[in-house]
């Protein structure tokens, strides 16, 4: 007996993702999804933008494999932190966000930042109703590298690349970067950033506040300062 | 590494249509999987085996048939076949565009039989 379908596999995540769009557009809340390969300065530059923000203004989730070590990095400067531990999964999933938004107070807050487990392959695939995904690429990691990862390039809301204080000192060369992205996703926006030198944070701060401004709309609570 | 998620889900989804039509052994699973998806079949095949051990799919052959990408411009709305790194609408040189196909895993047939079925079967043939 042959049964002929049409069931999409993976819709189950997509439905799930599509509620908690629905919840954060409630709540005034600008959600981000933050996708780099692990080491690329996400915990690092979220201890910077968040403080930036404004005090208590964001909240958190951060996944990964294993530890809470990030949670903890940034417990305080955001106004609440999950950690999600992910045991053998490379990716966060939509019901893992739904779930943490049951012990998170979403309301008061203007951001939600979710830091996805170290990965430029996976996550690109679970959507977690995001509003954006950022695509962190590091100096470190060599030019090469959205020509060899292209699906999570493609996606990308937002391309930052980060350790510009290291352009100096090894070779990265961001003509070959942006040529690569203009033939994924030729309108993305490229911010150049150093956690460290706190280079750059201006326009990824100029960045955040617009995408809030324009996704959550007329009545947003986030005023730029 | 999604092929583990993939199967897991894919699992739930053959053996929810095997309840439903009183399929007791599932045989063949048809799945077509679009490139953009960038599922490694050996992976997929690996996934699938892990997943199914004990339940009435484990002997169940997987068939996965390539769907290829097909996407449309949002300036010129044409529709052309985009490379994997390469995403540039002919027409106008961007790369802006919305996936049509080529971006989903979907299941298109699932065969198996029922106990009944068979035994069915033997009476007719006795
Ligand atoms: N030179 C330099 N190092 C950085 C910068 N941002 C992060 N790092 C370092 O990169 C390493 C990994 O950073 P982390 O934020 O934990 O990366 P994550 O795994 O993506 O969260 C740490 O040693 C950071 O100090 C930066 O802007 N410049
Ligand atoms: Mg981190």
């Amino acid at each position: 007996m042959k049964i002929n379908v049409i069931k999409r596999v993976l819709k189950a995540n997509d439905i799930v993702a599509q509620e908690n769009r629905e919840k954060f557009k409630s709540a005034g809340l600008l959600a981000v999804n933050i996708i780099s390969s692990p080491g690329s300065g996400k915990t690092t530059l979220l201890e910077k933008t968040i403080p930036a923000l404004g005090e208590k203004k964001s909240i958190v989730i951060v996944g990964d494999l294993e530890t809470t070590r990030d949670a903890k990095r940034l417990e305080p400067y955001a106004y609440q932190v999950t950690q999600i531990q992910t045991g053998m999964s490379c990716h966060l999933y939509a019901n893992q966000i739904s779930e943490s938004l049951n012990d998170l107070d979403i309301e008061k807050t203007d951001f939600l930042f979710i830091e996805n487990v170290g990965n430029i392959v996976c996550p690109g695939e679970f959507d977690l109703g995001e509003n954006a995904k950022v695509v962190l690429l590091s100096v470190p990691e060599g030019d090469d590298k959205v020509a060899k990862y292209p699906t999570i390039f493609r996606v990308a809301d937002v391309v930052l690349i980060t350790k510009i204080d290291l352009l100096g000192v090894l070779t990265f060369d961001l003509d070959r970067v942006k040529n690569d992205l203009a033939k994924l996703n030729s309108n993305v926006p490229i911010i150049k950033i150093s956690s460290l030198k706190s280079d750059g944070m201006d326009k990824w701060m100029d960045w955040l506040k617009e995408k809030h401004n324009s996704s959550i709309g007329e009545q947003a609570k986030f005023v730029t300062e | 590494m999604h092929e583990m998620s993939i199967a897991t889900e894919l699992l739930e989804i053959i053996l929810e249509i095997a309840d439903k039509n009183k399929i007791d052994i599932i045989e063949e699973v048809h799945v077509k999987s679009g490139v953009l998806k960038k599922i490694v079949p050996d992976v997929m095949d690996a996934a699938f085996i892990a997943v199914v051990e004990g339940t009435i799919a484990e002997k169940a052959k997987l068939t996965l048939e390539e769907v290829s990408a097909q996407v449309r411009c949002n300036k010129c709305k044409i529709s052309f076949k985009p490379e994997i790194d390469d995403f540039l609408c002919p027409v106008c040189n961007k790369a802006d565009v919305e996936v049509i196909s080529g971006n989903d895993m979907i299941i298109s047939s699932v065969t198996g039989y029922s106990k009944n079925d068979i035994e069915k079967g033997k009476k007719d043939e006795d």
